[in-house]
């Protein structure tokens, strides 16, 4: 195995198209975001490659037939010193179940399996000790909870709707805001306005969501081509690993989540939430969300409307908070952005 | 005696240990290991962690080391750079 050399990638390159077609082999795909790329050649010859995004792992692959030479611990060993100098210290891979082991046998953890996919943490990786920790800081009791989880992108009245109707019907409530910074409102604002918005609800806590509130823009495609059946894997682990972690150790009974008329990826994560989570005794409500003129607000809504510069039907759909945000200096670098983006996000 | 920032020493591959280091904030020395050959040597290769800390005067410390099946002086080697890596 002397022979064998990682390379950095230039992703810009014509290198670019060897990566791709040694991944088409194994009928995989580079995917679009991958940040850092890197691959193992013996002699000139591409044998292995691995990127990432984030501090997710992805597009590994190893040639067949030398597979179990240690190519696969030494792309990974590289990869996870590149993401340690970074800050890096927690890594996660998407696999198929049936390559699993590859993975287990240089020490990555298996967080959640479904069918078609399994979540390995690695690195200082822990889930367990991660949500506990998240718990302790929250400094939340063992008292019955009710939780949403919610992006607010940006925060808008349909959000207050659904988290004050929560708040009425229960004790003690959680939302969690997805951490991800794939939206275009950035987490600390998605935070802030959030906490604005429901300052006068005494028994709501937001907190942010950490690393195992998977957003559906960071679960990876390029192993599961078709959509409907990707959206399906990513709706039953998201909804698993919220059952099997956060809600025991957060003592949450009762989920809560909005209605969606518009969006596929909402109405199939629903279903797949009343599939997965009674069966952990978890009760699921689903609010209709609150309309203006027969349409429901949502934050797609809110920034079409952002987009065409409405600020007047703008001030019927948001709360004061997220309003004089939006009119602040601190936000025409996001409107610019939104204004320029076509992501759904 | 603490490490003030998170470093890392050593590689995955078969014969060595990836060892991780933090600063610990609850206090104390915390060791998770793991390896291939826990059942055999689990109890020697935390021993031998345990020392090489000692060695150092390191009292506050969060380690994670995944051995490959690392001999002693590698572990003590690989320990000893992620140790002073984070000084």
């Amino acid at each position: 195995m002397e022979n064998v050399r990682i390379e950095k990638i230039n992703l810009n390159s014509s290198q670019r198209l060897k990566v791709e077609s040694f991944l088409s082999t194994f009928n995989l795909f580079l995917d679009k975001d991958v940040e850092y790329t890197i691959v193992a050649k013996k002699d000139e010859e591409i044998v292995g490659t691995c990127s990432y995004f984030g501090k997710i792992l992805k597009c590994f692959a190893v040639k067949e037939g030398i597979q179990g030479e240690g190519i696969a611990s030494k792309l990974i060993t590289h990869i996870t010193n590149k993401l340690f100098d970074e800050g890096i210290y927690e890594t996660f891979i998407f696999t198929k179940p049936k390559n699993k082991y590859i993975f287990k046998g240089i020490h990555y953890h298996e967080v959640y399996a479904t069918d078609e996919v399994v979540l390995l943490e690695g690195g200082m990786a822990s889930i367990e000790k991660f949500i506990q920790n998240m718990f302790k800081k929250s400094k939340l009791g063992n008292e019955k909870k009710a939780a949403l989880v919610m992006n607010c992108n940006p925060f808008t009245l349909g959000h207050r709707y659904i988290i004050e109707k929560a708040s009425k019907e229960n004790d003690k409530v959680v939302v969690f805001i997805v951490e991800e910074n794939r939206s275009l409102f950035p987490f600390h604002v998605r935070m802030d306005l959030t906490k604005k918005g429901i300052e006068d609800l005494k028994n709501v806590k937001i907190l942010p969501g950490g690393n195992y509130i998977i957003s559906s823009a960071t679960f990876p495609s390029y192993f599961i081509r078709e959509a409907d059946e990707r959206l399906k894997a990513y709706t039953k682990l998201d909804a698993g690993i919220f059952s099997k972690f956060i809600a025991p150790i957060f003592h949450i009974q009762r989920r809560y989540v909005g209605t969606e008329p518009y969006c596929n990826v909402t109405n199939e994560y629903n279903q797949t939430l009343h599939e997965v989570l009674p069966k952990e005794g978890i009760e699921v409500i689903e609010v209709d969300r609150i309309g203006r003129n027969d349409k429901a607000i949502s934050a797609s809504f809110v920034r079409e409307l952002i987009k065409a510069e409405n600020w007047e039907e703008m001030r019927k759909l948001l709360p004061n908070s997220t309003y004089e945000f939006l009119k602040s200096n601190d936000a025409k670098e996001i409107i610019q952005k939104i204004k320029r983006s076509d992501s759904p996000h | 005696m603490n490490i003030k920032t998170p470093a890392k020493a050593g590689t995955m591959e078969s014969n060595d240990i990836y060892v991780m280091v933090k600063p610990n904030d609850e206090g104390g020395i915390v060791i998770d290991l793991e390896s291939i050959v826990m059942k055999q040597f689990g109890k020697q290769i935390e021993k031998v962690i345990l020392n090489t800390l000692k060695d150092l005067g390191i009292d506050n410390i969060y380690v994670m080391a995944k051995d490959r099946g690392a001999l002693d002086c590698t572990i003590q080697a690989r320990i000893e750079t992620a140790v002073k890596r984070g000084m």
